[in-house]
């Protein structure tokens, strides 16, 4: 019998939606019976919810312009334009 | 216009195609750097260095590559770069977040429930950020890559040229590495509020 350290990959896999359909029966027959996989097949799902959540970050406008005039400065002079 | 096509004329000399390739990816790669370095000036010193290696070496890019792979590759390097320029940045093992073996029966894992019990989302962010900061950019990188810009593991083996059964374990370390951060916070509040 599997140890569940051996399941943690393919608890990972799973929550992904990457897991084959025999490792999913495997995983839900062992999920069924103990208590620890499931709180971890719960909790590692959520990390990646809560890291998801939030705000996106963008390169500030100005910063954006600013970046384009640089990289025309650059590109005419490489292309002698 | 396609990217395929984009390419093609930025090599001819287009500097609209150039700019145009430039504009999908500039968000992304900012994000990411801001992620890893955690300074908004570095980051945007970061966007603007890939963007003008890419010039550089817009003649030695391959056209059936992916440009938004290549260019990762290029902003990783001057990631790693600025990083090496910091003395202070402090680098945790991964261990020191790694759960003992959750098959020791004895021990009962943290069932969260709803983490916003113990604190809003901003809150559990910065811990979350400040974390993958702390950590080996070899653990935070592929990690950011996947889940918070969704790349593909395929994609992450190409941009940081390792094989995809070495990146899923990067993931994964760094997936149990944040659970095991956060599970000690929520069950540190659980208590302080009883």
């Amino acid at each position: 019998m599997k140890k569940c350290d051996q399941y943690i990959q393919g608890i990972a896999d799973y929550i992904d939606g990457e897991a084959d359909a025999a490792l999913c029966a495997e995983l839900e027959a062992h999920l069924k019976g103990c208590q620890n996989c499931r709180i971890m097949v719960d909790t590692l799902r959520q990390t990646v919810v809560l890291c998801r959540d939030g705000k996106r970050e963008k390169l500030p406008e100005k910063i954006q312009a600013k970046l384009k005039d640089k990289l025309k400065e650059k590109w005419q002079k490489k292309f002698n334009k | 216009m396609k990217e395929k096509a984009l390419i093609k004329s930025a090599k001819a000399g287009n500097f609209e195609a150039f700019n145009d390739l430039v504009a999908g990816h500039t968000d992304r790669i900012y994000r990411l750097a801001l992620k890893i370095t955690g300074n908004t000036d570095d980051s945007e010193d970061i966007v603007q260095n890939t963007f003008l290696k890419a010039i550089d070496k817009i003649d030695q890019f391959r056209e059936d590559a992916s440009f938004g792979t290549w260019v990762y590759a290029i902003a990783l390097n001057e990631i790693r770069r600025c990083l090496s320029h910091r003395n202070s940045f402090k680098v945790k093992s991964i261990d020191e977040y790694l759960p003992n073996s959750h098959s020791d029966s004895t021990i009962e894992l943290f069932d969260w429930g709803d983490p916003h019990k113990y604190m809003k989302q901003r809150e559990i962010r910065e811990i979350i950020d400040s974390s993958l900061e702390n950590m080996s950019e070899k653990y935070s990188i592929p990690f950011i890559l996947r889940y918070m810009e969704q790349l593909s593991i395929k994609e992450i083996a190409e941009t940081l040229d390792l094989s995809e059964a070495a990146v899923k374990s990067r993931i994964l370390r760094t997936r149990l590495a944040l659970r095991e951060k956060l599970s000690k916070i929520f069950r540190e509040r659980k208590y302080e509020k009883m």
